[in-house]
């Protein structure tokens, strides 16, 4: 294993292989983070963190557990881009400013 | 139709008669205005299944709503609370239509057609490079086998590889979403504490195989 980083290294060049499954795996754990939220937990925040997105706040500054379970998560990830899709809609006059 | 602050929603939901009546019919009105917008990823407007889910999950959304009127915490406009129950919904009907015909070995199945590492046919690969880069993968298919659970490992492939839903692996693994993510976050961290301690970077290793 450790050969083949050192190839790697010695031929930047060299022609590798594309393995998009152990990549896709690999820059998940990469992504990885010791404690994370899980998706009951962002579900509770999804909705104040959706408004901040649409204030223009910096959400993921803010919250950013929240924005991390959602770059790991495509359940919630769907789910909070659906509900900024629902706000994206004007309410008709439902909502006080 | 009535403006509402959060704190109007919340008193005429919790008023039986008139005012609740009154209520529930706005945020059913508002629901089946706003949900086909939102879902036309899944459905084109139009589709009789787009209006037949609105209107069942508008129904279930309203019921939901009644019931867990005591958790909402005033964090957010009592719409967008609202919102983010029927998008659960939704979406969790909509995922398990579109995945119910497929099952968890069906999905596995087509991994494993092809258990051998076998990266020589690709284009322009060197030979020697190619044998080495297959035992670097064996030994990363090992690494797997020997810190992830079966059940992780079909979780990984099946979400992270396949695409399927987490809540669809769930159902089908007899456990919850919830559940499921923290099995597979165990799963993730267990990889990266064992890379580390194998002095594997993983940049270098997303490198390799992402060229």
């Amino acid at each position: 294993m450790k050969k083949i980083l050192e190839l790697f290294r010695r031929h930047p060049k060299e022609k590798l292989a594309n393995d998009p499954v152990m990549d896709g795996l690999l820059r998940a754990v990469s992504m990885t983070d010791e404690q994370e939220l899980s998706c009951d937990e962002v579900f509770a925040l999804l909705d104040q963190f959706a408004e901040m997105i649409k204030r223009g706040e910096d959400a993921a500054r803010m919250m950013p557990m929240v924005q991390k379970h959602l770059g790991m998560c495509p359940d919630c990830r769907e789910e909070y881009e659906t509900l900024i899709k629902m706000l994206e809609t004007p309410t008709k006059g439902f909502e006080k400013p | 139709m009535a403006e509402r602050d959060n704190q109007r929603w919340i008193h005429d939901l919790r008023t039986p008669g008139a005012e609740q009546d009154t209520a529930l019919a706005d945020l059913h009105a508002n629901l089946i205005r706003v949900l086909p917008h939102a879902l036309t990823r899944w459905l084109s407007p139009g589709d009789p299944a787009l209006e037949n889910l609105v209107e069942d999950v508008s129904q279930e959304t309203l019921l939901r709503v009644l019931d867990k009127l005591d958790t909402f915490e005033g964090r957010s406009q009592f719409n967008t609370w609202v919102y983010k129950i029927a998008v659960r919904l939704a979406l969790t009907e909509l995922r398990r239509e579109r995945w119910k015909e497929v099952s968890l070995d069906e999905l596995m199945e087509s991994s494993r057609k092809d258990p051998e590492p076998n990266i020589v046919s690709q284009k322009g690969i060197e030979p020697e490079t190619a044998t080495e880069q297959n035992d670097s993968l064996r030994h990363l298919q090992r690494i797997l086998s020997e810190e992830l659970t079966e059940k992780q490992r079909q979780a990984l492939m099946a979400v992270s590889v396949k695409g399927m839903p987490l809540e669809e692996v769930a159902r089908r693994l007899g456990t919850n979403r919830n559940a499921l993510y923290k099995m597979m976050h165990d799963a993730r961290l267990r990889l990266k504490h064992r890379l580390e301690r194998e002095g594997l970077p993983i940049e270098d290793l997303l490198e390799m195989f992402n060229r």
